[in-house]
């Protein structure tokens, strides 16, 4: 018990670290554009947390990163590299709004019916990569890489064309969904929706699934071809299974961004939250309750630095430095042998004496 | 009306532009295959090329050389790519990862120095491009003069480029050795070739191809930086290595596939033709997808792909 307690401490000291060693090389960048990292950091602080309406818009912002991150880790565990969770996220999204614009469904069937959509478009975006590669052995990582482009055509096409609102101004957007089956609001004055209770309830799933037997068949994907065919699992049945459950995940990440703050489809509706997703499994170390922390910290960033662009003549590109830079220190400090280089340093310091 | 759009002057149009349309995805997936014939995955191509195109085109704007901003992509693409170098190479990380976090950091990078260095301004500021070479007599001839001859000197360069990669990797002792550290890196290791070191020379290479590809986009191509400027060329290089099956003339024929893919896109937008236009600017990206489809149950890929070298685990 006080082992893994120490243990979840480290790794919480060490997550820490590398935001703090990010956020001072972001800080340096900063400074070469001739502009203060203190004042840039203080207006992004202040842009995330300086009020209760911003601090709610870093959770509005939290629930599809949270939800998306936990769909790309399953793909990630199992050595499986999913970056394509923007373009599940739109087909999510416009299967979901398709039912519910043209099925007529009361809200009562035509709520779920649109989540179950959400996670179907998402998840055959998803599955029809890992279907490709265990086929054809099409490298996933630029298959999901490419439908992202694909889906982000095909619903430009859709709302340009067959599904522009018809009584609308001529606008790229689908009409808007009717109220009843949009998720309710927790006051006005801010974007803070429902969706938080599904996000919460998704990383608790998320938690027994890693205790499951499918989520360990999936942790052993990771461990290489060879252990999991031992354990009786078919590897090429695995690889789709997971690619779905990763895809169906960012499917419903769109759904409650159309159903709890965009109320339609229009274009840029993923504003780049699959790279941040990326960002967020990797820094939460693919776990679901260091997603949540993880997906907290990158969702003030994101605020913030929103905020600081409009005060402050500082470009949001730095939340993107900072992001690279965190992954970067993640991979550079697990790649490193720490312990390679004290027995190095311990064998030098023999030597001069 | 099929015959009325469908005339020689479309498809000498249309050829023309695929050629022009090739070059970025050539010069890419030219360096590439240095890189993925070392065994290196660089993943990277797309945030490497968005600084690339930054760097030509600050370079080109502030001195009015065109020369220079390609050579200050080069430069920049091949500091940039020593980062993935480091990575891969020295600290043996994941590729994938390394590959996505150097895709966010270029791009953030790259944007925030264009902010940084020309602020905001209400029309973008631009640059004169390279104009068109038209090569005496050969450019007369009629329809083939006009697909082959009349571009800028940076299209020819790139063309001349597949010969050069082709005999440098074939010819050349240094190719050899290049290929050596990623098919079998142990034995290269025993026979004293520096693993490490030829890596290192392949990302490099690569990065400085694909530096000079986002110079191309910025100074040669159009004539203004834009934070999308790249649009997934990168990756679609990195597709074609491997549907060329890392062969350079290979490469030249699949990049030439993906440019007629635009052109054709292009073109028919150009002649107002009701083809939905998200649905054809689909193409190039579906196109890739088949392409990696076809090609990777027989691609040959080098046996330490993506894997990293470690002279203990022999």
């Amino acid at each position: 018990m006080l082992n893994k307690l120490t243990k979840n401490l480290n790794q919480i000291l060490l997550a820490v670290g590398t935001i703090i060693l990010a956020l001072i090389v972001g800080g340096v960048i900063i400074s070469f554009s001739g502009n203060s990292p203190l004042d840039a950091y203080f207006s992004m602080f202040n842009g995330a947390f300086g009020s209760k309406q911003r601090f709610m818009e870093v959770l509005v912002r939290m629930i599809p990163l949270v939800i998306m991150a936990l769909g790309t880790s399953v793909a990630f565990k199992a050595n499986l590299w999913n970056i394509g969770g923007d373009g599940q996220f739109i087909m999510g999204s416009i299967f979901a709004v398709f039912v519910t614009i043209y099925s007529g469904l009361p809200p009562v069937i035509g709520i779920p019916v649109s989540i179950l959509a959400a996670m179907l478009g998402g998840g055959l975006w998803a599955g029809l990569a890992g279907w490709l590669k265990v086929k054809f052995n099409a490298n996933e990582v630029i298959t999901t890489l490419m439908l992202n482009y694909i889906a982000v055509y095909f619903l430009s096409f859709l709302v340009y064309g067959p599904m522009m609102d018809p009584k609308g101004s001529k606008m790229p957007q689908t009409e808007i969904i009717p109220q009843a089956f949009r998720l309710p609001l927790f006051e006005s004055g801010n974007r803070l929706h429902m969706g938080i209770f599904l996000a919460l309830i998704i990383v608790i799933i998320m938690i027994f699934f890693w205790k499951s037997t499918v989520g360990f068949k999936i942790g052993l994907l990771g461990q290489g071809e060879k252990v999991t065919t031992y354990a009786g699992v078919s590897v090429k049945k695995m690889i789709v299974f997971t690619m779905i459950i990763s895809g169906l995940l960012a499917g419903i990440s769109g759904w409650t961004e159309i159903y709890g703050v965009q109320y339609r489809l229009l274009e840029g509706i993923t504003s780049g939250y699959g790279s941040m997703a990326i960002v967020i499994a990797l820094m939460g170390g693919l776990n679901p309750i260091g997603i949540l922390i993880s997906g907290f910290f990158f969702s003030a960033l994101l605020v913030g630095g929103a905020t600081m662009q409009r005060m402050t003549a500082i470009p949001f590109s730095i939340v993107d430095i900072v992001q690279g830079l965190i992954i970067i220190f993640i991979i550079a400090r697990t790649a490193v042998n720490f312990k390679e280089i004290k027995n190095k340093i311990v064998r030098r310091m023999g030597h001069v004496k | 009306m099929l015959s009325n759009i469908f005339t020689v002057s479309f498809f000498v149009s249309l050829l023309a532009s695929t050629i022009r349309l090739a070059t970025p995805i050539l010069l890419p997936a030219l360096g590439q295959i240095y890189t993925q014939r070392a065994g290196i995955l660089n993943l990277s191509v797309e945030g490497t090329m968005t600084i690339g195109a930054v760097a030509g085109f600050a370079a080109t704007y502030y001195s009015g050389s065109l020369w220079l901003g390609i050579l200050m992509g080069m430069a920049f693409g091949m500091l940039y790519s020593l980062l993935m170098a480091v990575l891969s190479v020295t600290l043996r990380a994941n590729q994938v990862i390394a590959g996505t976090a150097l895709n966010i950091l270029g791009i953030g990078l790259a944007v925030f120095f264009y902010r940084v260095i020309f602020g905001i301004q209400s029309l973008p500021p631009q640059v004169e491009p390279f104009q068109m070479l038209k090569i005496p007599f050969l450019s007369e001839i009629p329809v083939i003069g006009v697909i082959l001859f009349q571009h800028n000197i940076i299209v020819y360069l790139s063309f001349v480029m597949v010969v050069i990669t082709w005999f440098i990797l074939e010819k050349t002792t240094f190719g050899l050795k290049i290929k050596a550290v990623g098919e079998n890196p142990k034995a290269a290791d025993s026979k004293g070739v520096n693993v490490s070191k030829y890596r290192y020379f392949a990302v490099l290479i690569g990065g400085i191809y694909a530096g000079a590809a986002g110079a191309f986009m910025s100074i040669a191509y159009l004539n203004i930086f834009t934070e999308s400027i790249i649009g997934g060329r990168g990756f679609i290089a990195v597709a074609v290595v491997i549907f060329a099956r890392f062969l350079p003339i290979r490469a030249m024929w699949g990049a030439l596939l993906f440019g007629v893919a635009s052109a054709l896109q292009l073109r028919l937008q150009a002649l107002g033709i009701d083809v939905a236009n998200q649905l054809m600017l689909m193409l190039p990206y579906a196109l890739t997808i088949i392409a990696l489809v076809l090609a990777s149950k027989k691609a040959d890929f080098p046996s330490a792909y993506a894997i990293p070298y470690s002279r203990k685990e022999r």
